[in-house]
């Protein structure tokens, strides 16, 4: 069920190093010729399309102009099983939703390169008159619809895939005139698929951004966009901000210039912000080391990842309140959820009306920033002590080369990440929630942070199992799952405890 | 204390963990012995394992709003597999879109589904189902 490895003969050692030009080409070939739609593509084609786009639908600049003016950009999710269907929303998000960014998001099948199952989902979907899927099967549809699509809106359009196997779905999205692309090696290998090696996600994500990168020598600049939510359930910073520094390096090393970084919200203000200033920080302190000094790097805010409370005026809160944290965090942008989150796919109409809660709270926090606020600056200090001594040991491990480093600190569990669903990682890990409301880490695992860190962490997790009378340990860390999604009435009791 | 053994996973392509990895939890600590498929698992996979150990009980879980292409047909499975008794139970977010839960629910009842679990559904509900059903069945 993953990608079958590439052939033998496409194949060298894993190392970091741009992958060499008549390798790729080979690559390429390979890759557009398993299914029937990627001989759609055409690398010239798709650079002339890309360029004939008017400046205000291609992602990279339109971000380039956010950052330099300040702005937080709003984007949701969205993808549903048929074209009509897929067509509809991305116009519903665009005119009823204001989105800055619209999305396409490919379903499950797809992004497990299941692609003659998505093909009888397709055929179900039609049926039924409903989508069966849970996103929009882009590689069935092939290139000509997928610019159907992009010509559809007049906003930049972007890819959400969540796999570790994008090389066919990005072909088909980039030729036909999508600009942006989520997904790393690093970060969707550990959190979308269970058997495949870190090694092989690595090598695939290697193959998108040399793609993306060789739009960009051939003049035009593409998004690509690393999703350092990881799990989405829980994830302090600092191992969020780890994988983004690597995966930011893995994809200056084929050439990509443009590199947007993701992370889920805490939903602490002050932890929020401090993260998105530090995961910038951190990829820009690395990549100056590595001499790549051209390359943007803006921060984008997930609305809450993790599970959802069912009433939606709750729902409605968090949408809002995701927006004033991304907004005084100083993201480039935003990714929003719904009401609905709790039950799963939204409406296009619930879908939008996020979008417009969220745009109204960005436009209430204007130009508010915590600069100088010590607990602002603490948080800030803390997180780069925490990322740092991890970074620094899997460039030690690689003896300098980032994906080799990567797959053996994974080995050791020098990386891990909480919850993950991959066979090759750890996930010994875990995270809670503190007395305060910031994430921290409750058991390292194998994770060599420092040990005065870590004792900050512990002291704050304590104070939370004492307030709330929860055992300290893995209970807590499940009660920190739970948390968000509960009942208002048990989270604030009307009357005092 | 209770006793038997269950199958878990998460089915289909769905990678959604938590929850399932919460439950697996819950049942080991209350005395099951839990097979635990993970993500990511194919519905032939749970038959083969509950075939395997001789287990009492699959457990179902699906976020991604697929399960409902991924779970037809899963009791056919267990009956061609000579498992036409086993308790089966699903959970999570089970269909695409908000519908309502009778309706979600009679879809998988239809499917041969014992228990269908709503979201939210915490561990201590399943822990009481499965006391219920299980003792009714050594009766």
């Amino acid at each position: 069920m993953n990608a079958p490895a590439t052939a033998d003969s496409l194949r060298q050692p894993l190392s970091e190093a741009a992958i060499p030009q008549d390798l790729f080409a080979r690559m390429r070939k390979q890759n557009l010729a398993r299914w029937p739609t990627g001989a759609g593509v055409d690398f010239e084609a798709g650079v002339e399309r890309h360029k004939s786009l008017p400046r205000h639908k291609q992602l990279a600049p339109v971000l380039r102009a956010a950052d330099a003016e300040g702005r937080c950009l709003t984007q949701p999710r969205g993808g549903f099983g048929t074209f009509e269907l897929q067509r509809e929303l991305m116009q519903t998000l665009d005119r009823d939703g204001h989105a800055d960014v619209v999305p396409t998001t490919t379903d499950s099948y797809t992004r497990n390169e299941q692609w003659q199952l998505a093909q009888k989902g397709i055929e179900e979907s039609e049926r039924m008159g409903r989508s069966m899927l849970n996103g929009y099967p882009m590689v069935n549809y092939g290139v000509d619809h997928a610019r159907r699509l992009v010509d559809a809106i007049d906003k930049p359009a972007i890819m959400l895939t969540g796999t570790s196997m994008p090389k066919l779905t990005g072909e088909i999205g980039y030729a036909a005139g999508y600009s942006g692309y989520l997904g790393s090696g690093i970060a969707y290998t550990v959190s979308y698929i269970k058997e495949l090696s870190i090694e092989e996600g690595i090598r695939n994500y290697q193959y998108l951004d040399r793609l993306a990168a060789m739009y960009q020598e051939a003049g035009v600049e593409l998004h690509r966009r690393q999703p350092g939510f990881l799990t989405g359930t829980n994830i302090p910073p600092s191992i969020a901000i780890i994988t983004a520094v690597l995966d930011c390096l893995l994809a200056a090393a084929q050439g990509v210039r443009n590199y947007g970084l993701e992370m889920g919200q805490t939903l602490h203000l002050v932890q929020d912000a401090a993260a998105t200033v530090v995961c910038r920080e951190m990829c820009q302190e690395y990549l100056a080391r590595k001499g790549y000094r051209d390359v943007f790097t803006p921060v984008t805010l997930l609305h809450w990842m993790g599970a959802w409370p069912q009433d939606e005026a709750q729902a409605a809160a968090l949408i809002g309140y995701g927006g004033t944290l991304a907004a005084i965090a100083g993201a480039v942008s935003v990714t929003t959820k719904s009401t609905h989150e709790a039950f799963g796919i939204p409406t296009p109409q619930a879908n939008a009306e996020g979008l417009r809660t969220t745009r109204m709270a960005i436009y209430l926090a204007r130009g508010i920033r915590l600069d100088g606020l010590p607990e602002f600056e603490r948080e800030k200090e803390l997180i780069r002590r925490e990322v740092r001594p991890i970074v620094d040991k899997v460039l030690e491990m690689g003896d300098g080369d980032v994906a080799v480093g990567t797959v053996r600190a994974f080995e050791a569990g020098v990386l891990d990440i909480p919850w993950s669903p991959n066979r090759h990682v750890k996930s010994r890990v875990l995270p809670a929630r503190d007395a305060d409301g910031c994430l921290r880490i409750l058991d390292a695992g194998l994770m060599p942070f420092p040990k005065e860190v870590l004792e900050v962490h512990e002291e704050r997790l304590r104070r939370r199992a004492e307030r709330d009378r929860i055992a300290y340990g893995p209970e807590l860390a499940v009660a920190s799952v739970y948390e968000i999604s509960e009942p208002v009435a048990k989270l604030l009791p009307d009357r005092a405890r | 204390m209770p006793s038997g053994t269950i199958v878990t996973g998460v089915i289909g392509s769905d990678t959604h963990i938590v929850g399932n990895r919460i439950l697996t939890m819950a049942l080991e600590k209350a005395g099951y012995k839990v097979v635990s498929l993970g993500a990511l698992t194919p519905a032939a996979d749970f038959v083969k394992a509950a075939v395997e150990t001789r287990a009492q009980a699959i457990l179902v879980s699906s976020l991604y709003g697929q399960g409902e292409l991924d779970c037809r047909g899963f009791r056919d499975l267990c009956t061609e597999a000579g498992l036409e008794d086993i308790l089966l139970y699903v959970g999570g977010n089970l269909v695409v879109g908000k519908r309502s839960w009778e309706e979600t629910e009679q879809t998988y009842r239809a499917m041969g589904f014992d228990r269908v679990a709503a979201p939210g559904t915490r561990s201590e509900a399943v822990l009481e189902w499965l006391a219920q059903d299980l003792s009714g069945q050594e009766a």
